[in-house]
């Protein structure tokens, strides 16, 4: 049954504000990206099929607002989740705080769900005040941890085809 | 509870064992105690005996099993579906055993459910058909459709979606099944010639709001939000509790199209719930819900008046319009047919012999070739010379209407006679030449059916030119001088007008075949001798011979006389008078009707 039908998989994109969920999201789907800044409100769902040894995977991607200090993501979002993407923005060290408590909330609603670690803007890496002993916790648990860029698409497709495997494989 | 029964079995278990087998009494006690017991405790022993033995072979009752079985079904089958679950595949194969033994007694329970299926089904087919005959015909001939045909020529739309546009109420275009913890789609459906795109987004999204207002509004996840507009779209929200069905609607939706939406979510949720809950993203099972989905897309269009639909009439009146036009022409077609046969059958000079009506009639007869021509019948009636077949035998008919009609062809008369059998002589009358009376009399009795020709009422035109010649000659003189035979000329043209009407006689009599003779008669006037006279008028009807057409002619003799005066001298006269009988006379003498064939040379 594996083998034959389509297999359909909710992602959410996790992460502080402006880290680029929603630029690597355009990337991985529409291989663009852009500059500009427009902040995500509430939820936007995107869909892209990946093949993982072939089984047809739908990823469903559900890039969410970034977590600030007055808009907490919601539980109820994340809920049916096979898997995240964590993202932290390399340039903004307070960016790991943020991805520390949605590592929790995730855990709390989706369970024991694989994650990928992204260290994004990887293109801006002299500029980058985050280094790998920083995010020793985050990414002892995480599947896989890369450095990636939106811009560049560094990493991003790897990221999801990991991911997807992960949650394949449960 | 649990100390006092035992208590109570201990005091049993005390009470029974010295009964047994204790070997502290007698046998003699032992035999008087148990006559006691046997005396004070049969009823309870004999019960402990059966109870013993029950317990000893115990295994489940059937009786005991049937007891609490209607129960014990009921109970499980309220806790989950598992037990409904494994009743389905017994059920099944010992349906299809049953079918396979004894068929009659299935149908037999079936059939009154059976019925009233399909005339449900036929009456929903006809239904469809005839609202669908409906729109089209309306579309396609009312002034609102040439109007809709113009807007979708103006828009570049397709007419029927214009149609769709306009005439629909409302129409549910997709109905998404979608994994309430997850948000994704189980199975989508779409009504026909609507496109789906993105469904496994639009199904995320209608989650992620459902969440979201949940959580905004502190309502629990089974009531959240029924309904979304969008424009001319309406969505339809149903929460069940592993799935969500989300309906696309257009237009305006009946409250029970809720129903509709909600029962189906309910059986979904009956059949699935397993799948439901262990649902991880592979919603190949859901495809079974296909056909519920698609009964939730349903749709409404505008319909102008209940009951039957105009359109439909007029077709239903077209029909009927059509069949009667086409008794009636069968009517007509067979009225005209056997006109057709009377009337052929009447024709004089006709005969059918058979007729022939499959395919294209032919009649087979016999057709006097004086008789009518029978295509002229045929126009007469209205039918086409190749609509009905002749086969027809010329034969002649001897009715004496034909006999008269050949005869009169045979003979070929003068327009003036008129011919008329009576018995087999034929009667003629009117005026005809000579030579036709005579050939009538030859032809006459060789013609079929005609013994006799009858003329004696025909008038012979030669003859009678004949008797007129003749009178005219016979009113003419020629005068003459006193004692002269010399003719003056004052009387030349008298002379050359006689000499005309004797050729004229010359050429009747040579036709009627006769030979007359005219005696031309010279007179003189009493005077003087008679002698004289004698000689004289001989003298006069000489001269008269001598200025006629050298005197030859065809058939007539002229001969003269000389008659002297044919006055006695004692009657006197006027002098006119006088002069009057100097002169030349003729007569025109018809030889004796025996004589002519001899004087022929
Ligand atoms: N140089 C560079 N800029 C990036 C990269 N990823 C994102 N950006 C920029 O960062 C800004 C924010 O990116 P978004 O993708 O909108 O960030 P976000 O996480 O979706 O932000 P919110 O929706 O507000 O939470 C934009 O101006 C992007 O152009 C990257 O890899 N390299
Ligand atoms: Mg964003």
């Amino acid at each position: 049954m594996k083998g034959r039908g389509v297999i359909q998989k909710k992602i959410c994109m996790l992460g502080g504000f402006a880290v680029g969920k929603t630029s690597l999201v355009k990337r991985f789907v529409t291989a663009q990206f852009s500059e500009k800044y427009h902040t995500t409100i509430g939820v936007k769902i995107d869909q892209k099929s990946l093949c993982v040894d072939d089984t047809e995977v739908h990823l469903v991607l559900w890039d969410m607002y970034g977590e600030d200090d007055f808009q907490k993501v919601r539980a109820s979002y994340l809920r049916g989740s096979s898997g995240y993407l964590l993202v932290i923005d390399g340039t903004r060290k307070e960016t790991l705080d943020v991805a520390r408590q949605l590592r929790l909330l995730a855990s709390q609603s989706m369970g024991a769900v694989p994650y990928v670690l992204m260290i994004n803007k990887h293109d801006l890496r002299e500029s980058w005040k985050v280094t790998p002993e920083m995010y020793k916790d985050l990414a002892s648990n995480a599947c896989l941890v890369l450095q990636s860029s939106a811009k560049t698409g560094e990493g991003v497709e790897l990221a999801f085809l990991e991911l997807a495997k992960q949650m394949l494989k449960i | 509870m649990a100390s006092g029964q035992g208590a109570k079995n201990n005091s049993m278990a005390g009470s029974q064992q010295p009964s047994s087998s204790s070997p502290r009494f007698s046998v003699k006690e032992s035999k008087g105690f148990s006559h006691l017991r046997q005396l004070l405790l049969a009823p309870e022993q004999h019960e402990l005996d059966r109870l013993k033995t029950r317990l000893d072979q115990f295994s489940l009752h059937p009786k005991d099993v049937g007891r609490v079985l209607p129960d014990a079904i009921r109970l499980r089958a309220q806790q989950d579906t598992r037990l409904l679950a494994s009743l389905i595949p017994v059920t099944q194969e010992a349906l299809a055993l049953s079918i396979k033994q004894s068929p009659q007694l299935i149908s037999d329970s079936i059939a009154p459910i059976l019925g009233s299926a399909i005339r449900k089904a036929i009456a929903h087919a006809m239904r469809g058909l005839m609202q669908s005959l409906n729109q089209t015909l309306e579309c396609s001939m009312s002034w609102r459709g040439l109007q809709w045909r113009w807007e979708a020529f103006r828009t570049g739309k397709s007419f029927a979606e214009v149609v769709l546009l306009h005439t629909l109420r409302f129409r549910v275009e997709q109905v998404f099944l979608i994994h309430k913890k997850t948000g994704l789609l189980l199975n989508h459906v779409v009504a026909e010639g609507v496109s789906g795109q993105g469904e496994e987004v639009i199904s995320g999204m209608l989650t992620a709001i459902q969440d979201f207002v949940c959580d905004s509004f502190g309502q629990s996840q089974d009531e959240g939000l029924e309904s979304i507009r969008i424009g001319d779209l309406t969505v339809w929200i149903e929460q069940g509790w592993g799935a969500i069905l989300a309906g696309v609607i257009r237009g305006a939706p009946p409250m029970e199209l809720r129903e509709v939406f909600q029962e189906t979510l309910e059986t979904i949720h009956a059949q699935f719930s397993e799948l439901l809950q262990a649902f991880q993203g592979d919603a190949s099972s859901f495809q079974e819900t296909r056909l519920q989905l698609e009964d939730c897309l349903q749709a409404q269009f505008e319909q102008k008046s209940r009951g039957l639909p105009w359109a439909f009439w007029i077709v239903l009146g077209l029909l009927m319009l059509g069949l009667g036009m086409w008794a009636f022409q069968a009517h007509a077609d067979q009225q005209r047919w056997a006109y057709l046969l009377e009337r052929l059958d009447q024709e004089p000079g006709l005969v059918m012999t058979s007729i022939q009506e499959e395919g294209t009639p032919t009649i087979y007869g016999l057709r006097d070739p004086l008789a009518i021509n029978p295509d002229q019948i045929l126009s007469d009636i209205g039918y086409s010379s190749q609509q009905v077949v002749f086969r027809l035998k010329p034969f002649m008919d001897l009715t004496p209407e034909f006999v008269q009609k050949r005869a009169m062809i045979q003979l070929r008369p003068p327009s003036s006679v008129v011919g008329n059998l009576e018995g087999t002589t034929l009667i003629l009358k009117g005026e005809a030449p000579h030579s036709w009376i005579q050939q009538a009399h030859l032809l006459g009795p060789l013609l079929p059916g005609v013994t006799h020709i009858e003329t004696r009422q025909l008038v012979d035109t030669d003859l009678k030119q004949f008797e007129t010649l003749k009178a005219e000659l016979e009113s003419k003189t020629i005068t003459f001088e006193v004692g002269n035979s010399d003719i003056s000329l004052d009387q030349r043209s008298t002379i050359r007008d006689i000499d005309q009407t004797i050729q004229a006689l010359d050429q009747t009599a040579t036709i009627l075949g006769i030979f007359p003779r005219i005696q031309i008669q010279g007179f003189t006037s009493p005077d003087g001798g008679k002698e004289v006279n004698q000689s004289l008028s001989a003298l006069r009807a000489k001269a008269v011979l001598n200025e006629l057409a050298n005197g030859s002619f065809q058939a007539i003799n002229l001969r003269t006389v000389g008659v002297g005066s044919d006055r006695l001298p004692a009657l006197s006269s006027t002098g006119k008078a006088v002069s009057q009988e100097r002169r030349v006379a003729f007569r025109v003498i018809l030889p004796p009707p025996a004589s002519v064939p001899k004087s022929r040379r």
